[in-house]
């Protein structure tokens, strides 16, 4: 019964068998198990029913308008390119998801399941562009009967109650203090991020950390250039998804600015002339 | 011994057992060096008697560490692209951050001072007896995966890996714990993707 499936590659069945979190024009996200349950029947020992810890699968699924040869070796270097950014930010001390898996053949990459939520769904203003989280989200506060969705995660350590508008409160200045931190330690490592926005940061509920996600665009640089734009990206993200946000990024500066150190001064003054030209540099000539 | 079952590989059941107070690692290893030279009929069947990947327990981090050697090595298999001769010593491949075959089984496969190690066993179906074939091999005593956790020698870990100046050890300088499960993050995400790592 099962012979029509298992002339299939392995990890297109695994995809198959995984659940479908998220789905973009580049990828596609799952959640997956890389290894089941034994089948019932049979005796099993207890170490066998041990949970296994859920990974998060990124498809680059196979783009049909690209010349296969093409796609294909695009496909791998981008895997490859995600795969050795998540990699030096850990060495660099940058929290980001573990690598668990990688199958370049079919342009998946396996990392740690972050159990949390993204600070663009913690912020005021982010969550209620999420649809489908919102309604979990409700019942959770009514659930724990405090409306303070950062406050839950541990980053206030008190229990003081806001309301999701409006909350300049220590948590979220806690929150905005580790996301300077966790991009300068990145930038510190000549790592930038190519797309810095508050749905590619989590705060991992059991322990509190902020943990950097979505590693597709991110590259080497030592140029003040790249790492002023990309903080200028970020700026932009805040404005764009949260109102009333401009106090949020300052914190967010000022933490990075003390982990930056004396490099903090010429990113200032890059990040200055970025914000009054944008993102792109003069393209004439 | 613990059993790891994964239907994408063809319903492939995988066997791991951690021994302690092992006396006859030597032995083990020239058996293994012997059954592979013995070309014959019973080099068959000692081929097949010692056909489990030894691995010596001090290098393995967590248990994380070992599925995720013994899931790229199965994916390797699946797809025809296996760098070494067996499933079984494409695992202990993907555990050194080399590309050297002889010093991945140097480093992780069993020595002759070796007195723990990890035995694995790549099956297609349920093989019955491998407990007792596991033990007629390794002279030693079979402990819960719990144990693994003190047998782990972390500065030779960080020697392979090249981790003594890395930033992120030099932050948590002094908690032993946390600077562990760096260590142990590191080593498993290199694993996982030693095929894109140059």
């Amino acid at each position: 019964m099962l012979s029509s499936l298992s002339s299939k590659p392995p990890t297109q069945q695994l995809l198959q068998s995984a659940d479908l979190v998220s789905q973009g024009a580049e990828a596609a996200i799952y959640k997956a198990y890389l290894r089941q349950f034994p089948t019932s029947g049979h005796g099993v020992d207890d170490a066998a029913f041990e949970a296994s810890e859920p990974v998060l699968l990124k498809h680059r699924f196979h783009k049909h308008y690209r010349h296969p040869s093409l796609d294909a070796s695009l496909t791998r270097q981008r895997i490859a390119g995600e795969a050795r950014a998540l990699m030096r930010c850990m060495r660099s001390g940058v929290t980001v998801p573990g690598i668990r898996m990688v199958d370049v053949n079919e342009g998946v990459l396996g990392i740690e399941w972050i159990d949390g939520k993204s600070v663009r769904q913690l912020l005021p203003g982010g969550a209620e562009l999420d649809e489908i989280n919102e309604l979990e989200e409700v019942d959770e506060i009514h659930e724990n009967g405090a409306a303070d969705p950062i406050g839950d995660y541990g980053v206030s350590g008190g229990r003081t109650v806001h309301m999701l508008i409006g909350l300049y409160s220590s948590s979220v200045d806690a929150l905005m203090n580790m996301i300077g931190v966790e991009i300068a330690k990145m930038h510190l490592a000549d790592i930038i991020h190519g797309d810095l926005t508050t749905s590619n940061m989590m705060l991992r509920k059991q322990t509190s950390d902020l943990v950097l996600i979505d590693f597709g665009l991110a590259y080497h640089s030592t140029l003040v250039e790249d790492k002023a734009v990309d903080l200028y990206v970020l700026e932009r993200a805040f404005a764009s998804t949260h109102p009333d946000s401009e106090p949020l990024f300052s914190e967010v500066l000022n933490a990075y600015e003390k982990r930056m150190g004396k490099r903090w001064l010429p990113i200032k003054k890059r990040l200055d002339d970025v914000r009054l030209r944008g993102r792109k540099r003069s393209m004439v000539g | 011994m613990e059993t790891y079952y994964y239907s994408q590989f063809n319903h492939a059941v995988v066997h791991v057992a951690l021994f302690d107070d092992v006396t006859n690692a030597a032995a083990i290893r020239s058996r293994i060096v012997q059954a592979a030279r013995n070309l014959g009929v019973d080099g068959n069947t000692e081929r097949e008697a010692v056909n489990f990947a030894f691995i010596d327990a001090r290098l393995i981090s967590s248990s994380l560490h070992l599925q995720t050697a013994i899931y790229q090595a199965l994916l390797s298999e699946a797809q025809g692209q296996l760098r070494t001769k067996t499933v079984h010593s494409e695992i202990l491949w993907t555990m050194n951050p080399t590309n050297n075959i002889t010093e991945a089984i140097r480093r992780y496969g069993v020595s002759d001072e070796s007195t723990t190690l990890v035995v694995v066993r790549v099956d297609v179906s349920d093989t019955p007896d491998l407990q007792r074939r596991m033990c007629d091999i390794v002279q030693g005593c079979m402990v819960p995966f719990q144990a693994l956790g003190q047998m782990t020698d972390w500065s030779i870990i960080k020697k392979h890996y090249k981790l003594y100046s890395e930033s992120a050890l030099k932050e948590v300088q002094g908690n032993l714990d946390r600077e562990r499960s760096i260590i142990d993050n590191i080593v498993v995400s290199s694993v996982a993707m030693k095929n894109v790592m140059t």
